[in-house]
């Protein structure tokens, strides 16, 4: 099963790549540095489904992990994205200091569960936590409509649906689907890792 | 506004490199792991 997500995260990471760069066209107002958005917006909703993931489910460590990863690749390319088309490579507005801090309460949860020797305690309070950062989600999607931003308003997921060229749409969705089925195999790949390392433990 | 190809391969090949280079320490842990499971003495120590 593992193995079989690794192939199709790998199918569809090169189809996404064929997107991005072979079908998705020359933006008019950006040119070609947009193509970042084929990586950068799906990391980031990538990222959003592990701290949910992290908020419910019984291999919380390993989504963490792979989402923290995901949302400081997203931060990283949107900062590499943003110093051509913005002029800088930061800037305190809303959206990018909600994501900060997004990214530092996860740090913080990777920290927490690995300071605790006992598992048990470690994942209880890692888990609230976890919870409590997972509030901060909503808070960075809707920062940029709740307060004046130099960050653009969400590609995917706002009200009233995408209202872009499906020229754009596509590209972004296959990268989408190609992200998504990545974090499902590092997380399936890291939980397994995680069980046989207390195994050795014990 | 210029077509920044530079910028574009600096986001894609930090990406690439990161997830490449995480994949390949989950791969180097788990033989890791199995070579510790696999052990002589841990084999012999069944047996008896």
């Amino acid at each position: 099963m593992i193995r079989t997500l690794g192939w199709l995260s790998v199918v569809a990471l090169v189809a996404g790549l064929v997107m991005s760069f072979g079908v998705a066209p020359r933006e008019v107002t950006q040119g070609t540095v947009q193509r970042i958005m084929y990586v950068h917006v799906p990391l980031v909703i990538s990222s959003y489904v592990a701290f949910i993931v992290l908020a419910v489910a019984s291999f919380a460590h390993a989504s963490g992990e792979i989402g923290v990863m995901f949302i400081g690749l997203g931060i990283a390319t949107g900062s590499i994205w943003g110093k051509p088309t913005w002029g800088t490579w930061w800037t305190w507005d809303a959206r990018l200091t909600s994501v900060a801090i997004l990214f530092v309460m996860y740090v913080g949860y990777l920290l927490l569960r690995g300071s605790i020797d006992d598992p048990e305690r470690a994942a209880r309070f890692a888990a609230v936590l976890g919870i409590v950062a997972a509030l901060d989600i909503p808070l960075v999607h809707f920062s940029v409509y709740w307060w004046r931003t130099l960050h653009q308003p969400p590609s995917l997921m706002k009200p009233g649906g995408f209202t872009g060229s499906t020229a754009i749409l596509w590209p972004l969705l296959v990268n989408l689907v190609a992200f998504v089925i990545l974090y499902a195999y590092l997380t399936a790949r890291r939980a397994r890792l995680l069980r046989a390392e207390a195994e050795a433990v014990a | 506004m210029p077509d920044n190809w530079s910028f574009v391969a600096a986001a894609y090949g930090v990406t690439a490199i990161v997830l490449i280079t995480y994949w390949w320490r989950l791969v180097r842990r788990e033989r890791e792991l199995d070579a510790l499971r696999n052990r002589p003495e841990r084999r012999t120590s069944r047996q008896s």
